[in-house]
């Protein structure tokens, strides 16, 4: 019986190329954007499970005050609390803390700069002790100074195929040697711990440093038991309190977190940027959707084909087979397809897997991607799509009456109707509301783009410094400069595009006012290089450098401020120059005054600025003025190896830096780009199929139409009318919610596009002329047919 | 075998009640052969679909081997006829994806028969009716009279005790007409209950009892 099921399915299949085809696109194409989304939801989902003790850890979170009223809370925590809290509870059985540095390693002939160098206790593989050693005792691979273990990639680059064990690795600008004890697997995907290089956290200077302040290192608890954490988090408040009863006006709380929630509920990274649940939500959400608009497509063309195969439901029946009998044939028809699909659809992963692993910033092998929980929810996603797409098909032919159909009663069949106008107006509401998203989200990332920071990013080359080589900076500066092409060298610790570090500033000591301001140390070609323009005042100049650096009592600052500090001061840029100022313990006057430029994204607004001498600096920009970048580059490089002969040459540019603080905009524009054109494409595979059973349905209503003297464009116009008509509702229903969620969207920018009226009737107009251009083809050949041909009675 | 006592079909439209059939009694005796006829709209094939089974009605009895139809339910009515009846139709209605074999084959598809049992009885009708030759090929390649044996061959292989025929030769030309009714015949003398819708006086004169439709009434029965 089955074996016949699918024989008359494929026989239709074959007959039916078209349809077939539209129908296993349509299929694929939904069930690829499903199994994309599963994978990438089960790897969210696995974050950190591979710790076997998982359950039992917990991540400490710090919150202190200093009684204004703002409370700062962070993944951080000062060395103390690890031991503190091991000896004060109980239920603290181990832990360890964390701290991820850069650091140059040198090796053999090379140096590198490795940025995933890890400090940790020596508990560290006993509490996360999913991380597996190949070599090497986890109780005694860390206990003890100087030493290190490897990861195999890691092994792998600083000794090649040699044994590491034993041998040693150079670290820090001190080429301090350290023993390789132990080497284990390298760190999983799915794992918010990330290390290259592990050491010891008792080599660092700050390991027993014996205060609350000083929060630098993130502490993990190891709990003899799982759950609990409320009743321990009581203690700890409880225990705070006491600690810091004798310090005035300040606040020190400890949260503890569970170890395995952190990934998707936790506002504090890991090592690397945590998830959100709300993606896991919307993700899912988006496959649901891609599921839905899949199969109205299948549903619309199967339920406009009845009519095909109410003759075959017909003879079946009066052959005896029963009304579930025809249900499950039909079934068995819908599940044929899916499997087809599925098929297509996991070779079609497959394929786009990696550019889906860039659009969503993840890392997903093939191996990891193609596992029996990814089959058996293809399965379950086909086992849906046969219910979601087969039963509403399967129930109107299986509900036929013979007699009705083998009459001929069949051919004028309009059942469905208005399920199959709600599945493609849906579709179309989906398809529009895409659409103008897709349209505002560029228009948005095009204002970023265009819009006029107030800086310069072009042709600015930076690299890290240190104190090696702030020491020499006026023989590096120097020494560039004899290449023309470069215009400016500023040593600097943020660059203009992004400056953070929170600092107070008054007008007087004994003023009660204070207000905060975003300050970063520059030094006297800052300006120039970034292209600042002052509006009052003058630039720093060496002296002022030198300035600061005497002793406390001498120390003076001359501050550059941005329009907005000056203004929050209550001065004009004019005013504000020679004005005294102080900046925490920073006495000294304001010098100049810049134009407010853009130094947040514009997310944020622009707020106080202050620029000041400090002398310390961790990067270099600089800025050329050339095409010539290579020859410009070599030329940078040689000085490099000249001056900084301790560090590997490695830059980048800032415009690539500024790009990539708006790669999550980008990468959610192109995300919606392709969910647009993908359910555009569905949804007019659905309408195309729709229209041209229309078409043969109404045959003889064109014939007479013709042979009454209608017109081609006529007929062109009745056909296509219904459709039309349905998809500019849809484009009016998606209006009002794409408005709301870019209204949403939108308001996260601080600076943004204001939505105009033509974003959403360009949407719309796009919509239906897409519809149009789906429908009008099939239209013109139909109202072109000779009349005879559909007026002849069989 | 069949009963049918003041049977009434009607439809309603508007205030109106339309009479399809009217105050149908007649009595079919097993291994009977009987043509119905009657001008167009007259209620023929209503009659043939409501002893078929495939259409209900509105009042009366209908007894069927014994079995009350009247008051069965649609899932036993289907048992019933699946069991007892074969249908031939003027369009043949063959299943296009099907082949010749196929297409013959399917009524035992519902009736929970071994393969193999299938197997020979398909062979054995198509042995029969000589088209053994054909089994491979679909309904299109074949002509109308082809077309129509292949009907007859599905409405056999169930081996049914009543054929129901709506015009079987209303598409067919005069030659393969004959054919088929002398097929008719030799089957009725085989023991098979033929009941028979027609337009033709000639092929009337193959079965033992005519009756004659008009207006949903039983006319004449000679």
């Amino acid at each position: 019986m089955f074996k016949n099921y699918i024989k008359i399915a494929w026989r239709n299949v074959t007959k039916n190329k078209l349809v077939f085809l539209i129908n296993i696109i349509g299929l694929s194409i939904g069930l690829t954007a499903c199994l994309l989304m599963f994978i990438y939801i089960k790897s969210e989902l696995s974050y950190d499970k591979f710790q076997n003790k998982g359950d039992r850890i917990a991540r400490v979170i710090m919150e202190y005050s200093f009684g204004d009223g703002t409370f700062n809370k962070g993944n951080y925590t000062s060395a103390r609390v690890l031991p503190v809290f091991k000896n004060e509870f109980p239920e603290v059985e181990s832990g360890t803390r964390v701290f991820n540095q850069t650091i140059l390693i040198y090796a053999k002939e090379n140096t590198y700069e490795e940025d995933n160098f890890v400090f940790v206790d020596s508990s560290f593989f006993n509490v996360l002790s999913g991380f597996k050693l190949i070599e090497g005792n986890p109780n005694d691979v860390l206990n003890g100074t100087n030493k290190i273990v490897l990861t195999r990639s890691s092994a792998k680059k600083y000794f090649g195929n040699e044994n590491p064990i034993g041998k040693t690795l150079k670290l820090g600008i001190a080429q301090t040697e350290y023993e390789v004890t132990g080497i284990s697997e390298d760190c999983p995907q799915n794992s918010q711990v990330k290390y290259n290089v592990l050491a010891s956290f008792q080599n660092m200077k700050n390991a027993r440093e014996d205060t609350y302040w000083n929060a630098n290192y993130t502490t993990y608890l190891l709990l003899k038991q799982p759950g609990g954490l409320a009743a321990l988090q009581d203690k700890i408040n409880r225990f705070m309190m006491q600690e810091t009863k004798e310090m005035q006006n300040v606040t020190i709380r400890y949260e503890l977190e569970p170890f395995l929630d952190i990934h998707l509920h936790s506002p504090y990274p890991g090592i690397e940027a945590n998830s959100n649940i709300k993606y896991i939500y919307i993700t899912a959400g988006i496959a649901i959707l891609m599921l839905i608009i899949a199969s109205s497509t299948y549903i619309n063309l199967s339920t406009v084909r009845s009519m095909e195969r109410a003759k075959e439901v017909g003879i079946r029946k009066v052959a005896g087979a029963t009304k579930q009998q025809v249900f499950w044939q039909f079934i068995a028809e819908s599940f044929l397809l899916s499997c087809l699909a599925l098929i297509a659809s996991i070779g079609l992963t497959m394929l786009t897997l990696p550019s889906f692993n860039y659009l969503a910033g993840i890392q997903i092998s093939l191996l990891e991607a193609l596992n029996p929980a990814t089959i058996l929810a293809g399965i379950l996603i086909i086992v849906t799509i046969t219910l979601l797409a087969g039963i509403y098909p399967a129930m109107v032919l299986a509900n036929f009456l013979p007699v009705r159909i083998l009459k001929g009663a069949y051919k004028n069949t309009r059942s469905g109707m208005t399920l199959r106008k709600g599945l493609t107006t849906f579709q179309f509401t989906i398809s529009a509301f895409l659409i103008c998203a897709t349209v505002i989200m560029y228009q948005q990332l095009s204002y970023i783009q265009n819009k006029e920071m107030g800086y310069n990013k072009e042709q600015i080359l930076v690299l890290p410094s240190d104190n090696t080589i702030n020491n020499k900076l006026a023989v590096f500066k120097t020494e560039l400069k004899k290449n023309n092409n470069i215009q400016y060298v500023s040593a600097t610790v943020n660059t203009p595009i992004n400056i953070v570090g929170g600092y107070n500033i008054q007008r007087r000591r004994d003023l009660d006012e204070q207000i905060s301001v975003t300050a970063t140390p520059i030094d006297e070609e800052f300006l120039q290089a970034s292209g600042l323009t002052l509006v009052a005042g003058e630039n720093l100049t060496l002296q002022d450098i030198d300035a600061v650096n005497k002793n406390e009592e001498e120390a003076f600052y001359n501050f550059i401020l941005n329009e907005s500090a000056a203004q929050k001061l209550g001065w004009t840029a004019e005013e504000a120059v020679n004005k005294p100022l102080l900046m925490g313990e920073r006495n000294g006057r304001v010098k100049g005054v810049v134009k407010d430029f853009h130094f947040q994204s514009i997310h944020h607004e622009i707020t106080p600025l202050v620029l000041f001498p400090e002398g310390w600096y961790n990067i270099i920009m600089v800025k050329m003025n050339t095409a010539n970048v290579d020859q410009t580059l070599a030329h940078i490089q040689k000085v490099w190896s000249e001056v900084a002969p301790h560090r590997p040459f490695k830059y980048n540019f800032l415009d690539e830096q500024f790009e990539k603080m708006y790669s999550t905009e980008k990468r959610t524009g192109t995300i919606i780009l392709i969910f647009a054109s993908i359910a555009i494409a569905l949804a007019s595979l659905g309408l195309f199929g729709l229209s041209s059973y229309s078409i043969i349905i109404r045959a003889k209503e064109i014939g007479i139409r013709k042979v009454l003297g209608s017109s081609i464009s006529n007929i062109v116009g009745i056909l296509s009318k219904d459709f039309i008509k349905m998809v500019f509702i849809a484009s009016l229903l998606a209006i009002p919610l794409a408005w709301f969620a870019m209204n949403s969207w939108l308001s996260d920018f601080s600076y943004r596009i204001k939505l105009e009226w033509w974003m959403f009737a360009l949407s719309a107009i796009v919509a239906i002329l897409i519809a149009f251009l789906t429908i009008a083809m099939q239209s013109v050949k139909a109202a072109m047919a000779k009349p005879v041909n559909s007026l002849r009675d069989e | 075998m069949i009963q049918l006592e003041k049977i009434f079909k009607w439809v309603n439209s508007g205030a109106n009640r339309v009479f399809l059939l009217q105050d149908i009694n007649l009595e079919i005796e097993k291994g009977e052969f009987v043509s119905i006829m009657g001008p167009s709209g007259s209620g023929k094939s209503t009659l043939l679909n409501v002893i078929g089974m495939l259409d209900g009605f509105d009042e009366g009895k209908y007894t069927f081997q014994g079995e009350p139809v009247h008051q069965l339910k649609e899932k036993q009515k289907s048992a019933l006829y699946k069991k007892h009846i074969g249908f031939v139709f003027q369009a043949y209605h063959l299943i296009d994806e099907l082949t010749v074999y196929e297409n013959i084959e399917t009524p035992l598809l519902y009736q929970d028969l071994k393969s193999s049992e299938r197997k020979a009885r398909v062979a054995d009708i198509l042995d029969r009716f000589n088209i053994v030759g054909k089994k491979d090929l679909f309904p299109a390649q074949l002509s109308g009279g082809q077309q129509q044996l292949v009907g007859i061959a599905r409405a056999l292989v169930a081996q049914p005790q009543l054929i129901l025929a709506d015009e079987p030769t209303g598409n067919l030309n005069s030659k393969q007409g004959e054919e088929i009714m002398e097929l008719f015949k030799q089957l009725n003398k085989e023991g098979v209950t033929i009941i028979q819708v027609t337009h033709s006086e000639k092929n009337a004169t193959y079965g033992s009892k005519v009756i004659e439709l008009l207006d949903g009434r039983i006319v004449n029965r000679h």
